[in-house]
């Protein structure tokens, strides 16, 4: 795969406005994330189904800071199947004019009625800003069931289909950059030098084994060894700081992917958190010419489809 | 879509990610990402519930009982705040209910505790002693 993003065209530093793409490249970003969004929904629904229970320690964040308190459980119920509906019309991209910001308001909705109730998930926010971003976009004008309605316009390359595409890269580094800027805000140069990493490594073990979980078997281990802290701290500020590089293209791009990937790995080994919009590499999709996943399938696949279609 | 558009939309989009950084207002889905981000020692005061029996020996809960969740983070964040608001007998209470559907509930348990324990996590993670502190904020019937 290459660049995502085009040579800039009139000033270098528009080149996010100025993106073009064709439209299968949005098409497919939003099959990748949409499919990844609903199986994240799909296994973890019986959370948000729970929610409707719940009747106390509510503080409403996001799209909830409008409530006063709790809402009825055949609201949530409701909210929740109509999200897995919109999401299914999402990933097929069938009436996506109604059905793309149905999906992602459902989607905020809930992750923001989740998240207030005392703790929130972070993970979630990437996968929730990448759906708001499809939704408003052009992204079922190909490879679904809208576009097999209407004539094929034949390759089209605009920036109607690119500028979604470069919008959703630049809120990835954004947060990533947002993310190392507050490990230096909170937790100052102690962050990298210190021992917190070593220490958020064992708090985060201890608090799963008093919670009744288990702790990864890596934790005592990496514990043990305090060299191997500040080592990964200063790479975990470096990778997210340096996250613009990835707008650059290229190898610099797919370095700092693989960098962050490793990063998100170790969080899981060590900590058994998990990252897994990076982690299933979804996050990264806006940076790749990711149509040639589908365009460049292996010969056996099409051959396949060929004979299923016959 | 006009480039002007675009570029307005672009920096609205930016704007809206850095808001709450300078905010300092945490949120969904724009955030300031402070997890894992403040300074840490390596004694931590941490938030869980008990089974207590009745020579005082105290047990590990599960997850789900404690939180009727799987997900430690919202389990503990959850505690944590119920806590701080007040809530911790009404969480007692929830929690006994799940505990008394719960087949790993150790027999002879007479109470449950909503407590926080400060605990040195390198040790505790090294199985050494670890406990520096154990505060009962509910105490509560365990099931029979």
């Amino acid at each position: 795969m290459t660049d995502a993003l085009p040579a800039p065209t009139r000033t270098r530093s528009l080149a996010i406005v100025e993106a073009v793409a064709p439209r299968e490249r949005l098409a497919m970003l939003r099959i990748l994330t949409g499919t990844f969004s609903v199986a994240y929904f799909l296994i973890r629904l019986p959370v948000f189904l729970q929610l409707g229970e719940r009747r106390t320690g509510f503080d409403g964040v996001g799209l909830a800071a409008v409530l006063d308190g709790p809402v009825p459980s055949a609201v949530v119920d409701a909210t929740v199947a109509l999200t897995a509906l919109a999401g299914l019309g999402f990933v097929l991209g069938w009436r996506y004019r109604i059905v793309g910001p149905l999906f992602a308001l459902g989607m905020l909705a809930l992750g923001s009625y989740r998240g207030s109730w005392g703790q929130l998930l972070h993970f979630e926010n990437l996968m929730v800003l990448y759906l708001v971003i499809l939704a408003f976009s052009p992204a079922a004008d190909a490879w679904s069931i809208d576009a097999r309605r209407r004539p094929s316009p034949g390759r089209v390359e605009s920036t109607s289909y690119g500028w979604p595409i470069a919008l959703c890269s630049l809120v990835l580094v954004v947060t990533y950059v947002i993310a190392g800027v507050a490990k230096l805000r909170y937790g100052g140069l102690d962050w990298v030098f210190g021992d917190t990493l070593r220490n958020h490594v064992a708090y985060s073990a201890a608090r799963l084994d008093l919670l009744g979980s288990s702790q990864s078997p890596l934790a005592a281990w990496g514990v043990r060894n305090e060299w191997l802290w500040p080592i990964a701290a200063a790479g975990t500020i470096v990778v997210e700081l340096s996250a613009p590089i990835a707008l650059l293209g290229g190898r610099l791009r797919t370095a700092w992917v693989a960098a962050t990937w490793v990063m998100h790995l170790g969080i899981l080994a060590f900590m058994l958190i998990v990252f897994p919009f990076p982690l299933f590499l979804v996050a990264f999709a806006p940076l790749y010419r990711v149509e040639r996943l589908w365009i460049d399938r292996p010969s056996w696949l099409s051959r396949a489809m060929s004979q299923r279609a016959a | 879509m006009s480039r002007r558009a675009r570029i307005v939309i672009t920096a609205g989009v930016v704007s809206a990610l850095v808001a709450p950084v300078l905010l300092d207002a945490d949120g969904f889905p724009l955030s300031t990402y402070p997890m894992y981000s403040q300074a840490r020692g390596d004694e931590v005061t941490l938030a869980t519930a008990r089974a207590v029996d009745g020579r005082g020996e105290h047990s590990t809960l599960s997850l789900g009982v404690i939180g009727d969740s799987d997900d430690p983070l919202i389990v503990a964040g959850e505690l944590r705040t119920a806590i701080s608001d007040g809530n911790a007998a009404r969480r007692c209470e929830e929690i006994a209910r799940r505990a008394a559907r719960w087949s790993g509930l150790p027999a002879g348990s007479v109470s449950i505790e909503v407590v926080t324990e400060r605990h040195d996590v390198v040790a505790q993670v090294e199985g050494r002693p670890s406990l520096l502190d154990r505060t009962v904020h509910a105490s509560c019937e365990a099931p029979s």
